[in-house]
Parts: C-alpha cells; sequence; structure tokens
C-alpha cells in the first residue's frame, strides 16, 4: 500500500508535486478533430470541444496519486457562449452603424462583467473535482463588482496607483472564496508584496527604456558626427539600422521582464494560498518561462498554427508542475459539501444551473 | 465472455462524500459494476460513466451520485471494458486514431479553403444584396467630416469644370439597373490623387486626379470604377467577409496570440479586396460600353495610375488592397481585344 493511504498515520508535512501527463501529440489528435468539427458546425461545437479538453487536461492532471476530473455540460457553456457572442456583436454592430450606442452597450457590457465573471468562477470551480470532492467558489456577487468593477474604477481614477493592491484584493477573492469540499482555500499574501513586484517591473521597464533610449540616440548621433554632420543616405540608412536594432533590442528586454513578472508573480500567489492546513509551492522561473514562451512562439509561426496544441501542453505543464502542495497530515479527510451545509452550497448550486464565459 | 468477465481490476474508490481513498477490487457480474474490499457497492452498468480514452490519461468509473473508481493500472480496466463491449463515441476513436487525424486535418483545410473562395463571397454577396440601402448608407454616416478634418480642403476646380463633369456623369448610364443614389464630391486632397467610393453614397474625388488624369472620359471611366463599388455592395460585402475571417482565425489561432491571428486575417482580406477591384473595373468597362466611350480612357486611367506607382515604388501584390496597374492593363486589353 502506498504512503498516500495510509491516513490512520499522521504523517510529517511531505510534499506532493503535481504531475501532467498530457502530451503535445495526444493533444493535437484531439484539437485536430475538434477544430473540424467546430468549423462545420460554425462554431456551435465549440461548447463540447471545451468539455473533451477539459475531460482530456482534467484527467492528465495528477496530484498524491489521484486525478482531477471535470463536469462541465456542453449546453452550458454554448449559453455562455451565445452571450458573450450576443454582446461583443452588439457592441461591433453599434460601433459601425452608430458609434454614440457603442458607448451605451459598452456601459452595458461593463455593468454586467461582473456578475458574468461571478458565475463563470462558480462554473469552473463547481465542475471540478478531485477524490469524488467538488471543488466550489462562495463568494457573493456583490464581491464580484467590488473587486472587478469598483476598485478597478478607483484604480484608473488614480492613474493606476492602487493597481497592485487592486491584483492583491482580487486573487485574494478568487482564493479565499473558493473551497474544496468543505475545506476552505485561504490566502495571505500582503498588499506590499505586490507592490514591491509591481514596483520592480515598472522601475526595470523605465530603467530600460531610459537605457536603450540612450543609447539608440548616442549612436545615432555618433554616425551622424563621424560624417562630418552631413545627413548624406548612407548616414540616413546607418541610423535607421540602429534605431530598428534599439526598437527590437528594447522589445526583447520587455519581453524578458514581463515573463519575469509572470513567474515572480505566479510564485507569490501560489506561495500564500493554503488549503485547509496544507500549503501550496510555487517554483516557476523566469529563464524556463522565457524559453517556454520564446520556443513556442517560434515554433507556432514556423509551422502556421500546427504546434499551437503543443506550445499548450508546454506551458500547461510547466506552470503545473512547479507546484507542489506541501501536504499536513493527510488528504483524505476532507468532507464534500453535500451533508450538513447543503442550504448555502445548494442554493448557489441550483442557482448555478449552469453558465460558462469563457471570452 | 464468462472468462472476461471474471477479471478482477484493483483501484481506489472514493466515495463522493470524504476524499478517503477505499481499496477495492472492480469485478463486472450479470451487468452490474461490483465493488469490494474497503467499500461495497454494486451499481447496473448502465448507470456508470466511463471517461473517455485516452493514451496517458487513466481512465475512471463515474457514478450517479459522483462518487468514483481510479483504477491503479489502466491496462487492467482496459481489458474488462473491452470485455463487457464498451465502445467509445465516433469521436474518441477518431481522436485516437493518426489516420483519422491526417484525414481530418486535409478536411479541415480542404473546408476552409472552398469556405474562403467560394461559400464566403457567394453568402456575403447575397447578404448585401438582402441588406436594405438605407441600413447600408448609415455605415459611414461621419466619415466624409474625418476625413474633411484630416485630409480634405475644399476643391479648387472652378464651380464650371465640377459642375460639368457632374452632369457628364449623370448622364451616363449604369451598365445594369437599379445603381443606387450617389453624390459626387470634389475634394483638394493633402495627400495625392485620389478617388474612392464611401458607404454612405458619396464618391470622392481629389482635384490631384482631375489634373492627373486630363482626359474628361478618363475622369468619367474613374467614376464609373467607383459607382461600381457601391452598386456591387462591396463594403458591405468586405465587413461581413472581413468579419467571417477574423472569427475563423480566432477559432484556429486564438490560442495563440492576438498577432498571430490578426495577421493572416489581413493577409487574407486583401485578397477579397483585390477582387472587388476587380469587378469594380469591369463594371467602369461595362458602363463605358454601354454609354458608346472607348475602353482607351479606362485604359488611360491605368497607365496614368503605373506612372504613379513607378515613381513612388508599389507595394507586391500579395500585400496591396489594389492589384497591380500592369495586371488591370493586362486585363483591359484582353477585353479590348
Amino acid at each position: 500500500m502506498s504512503a498516500v493511504f495510509e491516513s490512520a498515520v499522521p504523517a510529517l508535512a511531505r510534499e506532493e508535486r503535481i504531475e501532467f501527463t498530457a502530451t503535445g501529440g495526444e493533444y493535437f489528435r484531439i484539437w485536430i478533430v475538434n477544430l473540424l468539427l467546430t468549423i462545420v458546425t460554425l462554431g456551435v461545437y465549440s461548447a463540447w470541444a471545451k468539455v473533451r479538453r477539459n475531460q482530456y487536461f482534467y484527467a492528465s492532471t495528477r496530484l498524491a496519486g489521484s486525478t482531477f476530473e471535470y463536469h462541465g455540460k456542453p449546453l452550458a457553456i454554448l449559453r455562455g457562449r451565445v452571450v458573450g457572442v450576443i454582446l461583443l456583436g452588439a457592441y461591433q454592430a453599434a460601433l459601425r452603424y452608430h458609434p454614440p450606442t457603442a458607448g451605451i452597450v459598452l456601459l452595458l457590457i461593463a455593468g454586467v462583467m461582473p456578475w458574468l465573471v461571478w458565475k463563470s468562477l462558480q462554473f469552473a470551480l463547481h465542475n471540478s473535482s478531485y477524490r469524488g470532492v467538488r471543488f466550489g467558489f462562495r463568494g457573493s456577487w456583490k464581491g464580484a463588482y467590488l473587486y472587478y468593477l469598483g476598485l478597478p474604477l478607483l484604480a484608473g481614477l488614480t492613474l493606476g496607483l492602487l493597481y497592485p493592491l487592486v491584483h492583491q484584493r482580487i486573487k485574494r477573492f478568487q482564493h479565499a472564496e473558493s473551497r474544496y469540499g468543505t475545506t476552505h482555500f485561504a490566502f495571505d499574501a500582503p498588499v506590499g508584496q505586490f507592490y514591491k513586484v509591481y514596483g520592480i517591473l515598472v522601475g526595470l521597464l523605465v530603467l530600460g527604456g531610459g537605457v536603450a533610449f540612450g543609447v539608440v540616440a548616442g549612436l545615432a548621433g555618433g554616425v551622424a558626427a563621424l560624417n562630418g554632420g552631413t545627413a548624406d543616405i548612407a548616414v540616413r540608412a546607418g541610423q535607421v539600422l540602429i534605431v530598428f536594432a534599439g526598437v527590437l533590442g528594447w522589445y526583447a528586454f520587455t519581453l524578458c521582464v514581463v515573463w519575469a513578472f509572470m513567474a515572480i508573480l505566479q510564485n507569490l500567489i501560489w506561495n500564500h494560498t493554503q488549503l485547509g492546513p496544507h500549503r501550496f509551492r510555487s517554483t516557476m522561473t523566469w529563464p524556463r518561462l522565457a524559453g517556454l514562451y520564446i520556443t513556442n512562439t517560434l515554433a507556432i509561426v514556423c509551422t502556421l498554427g500546427l504546434f499551437i496544441p503543443f506550445a499548450q501542453v508546454r506551458a500547461l505543464k510547466y506552470r503545473l508542475e512547479s507546484t507542489t502542495l506541501v501536504v499536513a497530515g493527510s488528504l483524505d479527510d476532507v468532507v464534500a459539501a453535500k451533508g450538513g451545509d447543503v442550504n448555502a452550497v445548494g442554493e448557489s448550486v441550483a442557482d448555478l444551473a449552469g453558465f460558462d464565459l469563457a471570452l | 465472455m464468462q472468462g472476461d468477465a471474471q477479471r478482477e481490476v484493483p483501484g481506489r474508490y472514493y466515495d463522493g462524500i470524504t476524499s478517503r481513498a477505499h481499496r477495492v477490487v472492480l469485478r463486472v457480474e450479470n451487468g452490474e459494476a461490483c465493488l469490494a474490499g474497503e467499500a461495497e457497492r454494486r451499481v447496473p452498468l448502465a448507470q456508470v460513466r466511463v471517461s473517455e480514452r485516452t493514451a496517458h490519461a487513466p481512465r475512471k468509473l463515474t457514478f450517479a451520485d459522483e462518487a468514483c473508481f481510479e483504477p491503479d493500472q489502466r491496462a487492467a480496466l482496459e481489458a474488462l471494458l473491452h470485455a463487457t463491449g464498451h465502445r467509445d463515441s465516433a469521436v474518441v476513436r477518431m481522436q485516437q486514431s493518426w489516420r483519422a487525424v491526417v484525414i481530418a486535418l486535409g478536411t479541415l483545410l480542404l473546408v476552409l479553403a472552398v469556405g474562403y473562395l467560394y461559400v464566403l463571397p457567394a453568402g456575403a454577396k447575397l447578404a448585401a444584396r438582402l441588406l436594405p440601402v438605407s441600413v447600408e448608407r448609415q455605415l459611414g454616416q461621419g466619415l466624409l467630416g474625418v476625413l474633411d478634418r484630416r485630409v480634405f480642403d475644399a476643391s479648387k476646380l472652378p464651380a464650371a469644370r465640377r459642375a460639368a463633369l457632374a452632369q457628364a456623369f449623370a448622364r451616363m448610364a449604369p451598365p445594369r439597373d437599379g445603381a443606387p443614389p450617389y453624390q459626387l464630391v470634389f475634394r483638394h486632397s493633402r495627400i495625392g490623387p485620389n478617388a474612392f467610393a464611401l458607404p454612405s453614397g458619396d464618391i470622392v474625388l481629389t482635384d490631384q486626379l482631375v489634373e492627373l488624369l486630363r482626359d474628361d472620359h478618363a475622369i468619367l471611366a474613374t467614376l464609373a470604377h467607383e459607382l461600381g463599388h457601391l452598386h456591387e455592395r462591396h463594403l458591405t460585402r468586405r465587413l461581413i467577409q472581413g468579419s467571417v475571417v477574423a472569427a475563423a482565425g480566432t477559432v484556429l489561432f486564438g490560442d495563440a496570440s492576438a498577432l498571430v491571428a490578426g495577421l493572416p486575417a489581413l493577409a487574407l482580406d486583401l485578397r477579397y479586396s483585390r477582387e472587388a477591384e476587380q469587378e469594380a473595373d469591369d463594371y467602369a468597362a461595362a458602363m463605358l460600353r454601354r454609354n458608346g466611350i472607348g475602353l482607351v480612357h479606362l485604359e488611360r486611367l491605368f497607365t496614368a495610375l503605373q506612372e504613379l506607382e513607378d515613381e513612388l515604388g508599389a507595394p507586391p501584390p500579395y500585400l496591396s488592397s489594389h492589384p497591380p496597374s500592369a495586371e488591370r492593363l493586362a486585363r483591359l486589353r484582353q477585353q479590348l481585344d
């Protein structure tokens, strides 16, 4: 009997790494067949395709010997997609036929978006299970309006100064209001840490921008000075080349900074997330993330898109496999939110009749 | 079958109430799935959901109350499923076969090519024809105002000259009936010789083009080309085609990035644009012929554009919204013969 099942013996904290067993080749086959059916049915099948894809990815995600399961129903997803298409279509049509109406439609979309996000958070978690026990989301719709509309507006008014705070609050809302069975997740990343990460991001971008501008301006000026201040074709071409190289270098630098930012943020968020007594640990590194994105993008372009499923599996594999669950005691004690918790949960589940929005 | 039904699959059972794993052995007896070990359960096979077959993810059985069974090893469960006559859906079998996938890929490319080359243009043409002109007219309302602020000044041509051109064009009969109403708009351009039609029905002609052509019949040919755009509902058709191409691009490449999804859509849209130009050229040629004006005047327009292109350097044809003038000239010469 493997260690996983020795629930009776309270063990020391042990680490369970998430394993992702999906392969690009297999997902490619699922992807192509689903793509064909989606195109032939003018998009209607995309809901079924999403269920197939999620079922495959969930079943390929293994933690402590057990895999996850996806329970989403295609019709619920289709309903969500129809709503999304109607909203976007209304906006596009208004934009083309009568721009002032487009503003009203945009306000309308902004008004219902938090509610839709709330619904799809519920949907995504409620339709995921592990060891026969479902996840759930208990956050209220009022919370969704506060964190997805109210605070972002406030951040906009302060020219983004509040944005790290908003990001922390959104993550706290998502994580702390999630549950696995009756066990709740907790989130304790301090706002200060978010400000620090964002500060480093902005600092690096400003510094890098200044250096790039200085080097390019210096070199371009130097080229002109070497030629005695004349502006003939050769000098102009040289300057254009320098500016071009500068822009390219700046672009590469920005991408690296953004990847580093994403890795640090992902680590920050998961290292401060807890499920009951169990902690998560995330060990993403930005060089690996950068290497992953560079090779994925190049391969997608070179294969005219055929690499997309392989790229997705690679990215997901790295993300999932950098996450570890530090198990305190046993994973066997989680109780499904069925028995005593019926009222609170039952209500939202009935309300949930099914709706998914993934734009 | 009797022997097969005796197969035993060891695994873990989760009762759907707690996350505890129960060691059990799965057997199939009399059309029922039977679990024995740390948990006992018998359920008719029809009430058991089997997850889809994949090569790398384990298969599991889920019961109606969300309790589930995960086998320790997939091979044993696979054999049991085979013995009970379980069959995967056609889609799942396709997903597992490389041959079916290659066929699916070929079919996908064929569907996309046929859709892009034939179905979409025909559908957009039909849809544009069904759309009332009044709706189309609202499409570009205000566009001329924006252009007037940014790139145009009032025309510097004498009023008499403008009236004469407008009258001459008004006297010409369109190649087929049902030409939509239009207004001729003369403007002095800050961006060189140009002529274009707006969905609002405005045909804009710049002073620079009038001066460049120096031939009234060539100017009329230009106007006929622009009227062709209006009559064929090109702008509406391109809007429809462009939206569909963009939507398909999002489905195909959406997971990659906006840039990867956007560039092919742009290139595909340009081809539709060049087709529209050819259609408008044909319309202009037919209109000249009907009104007894020689096609040489249309040729004069293309020659002038060709000279302009040679002077400025034109983009390669597949990156251009208009066919190269040399190609348009060659097409026209074929018609002349």
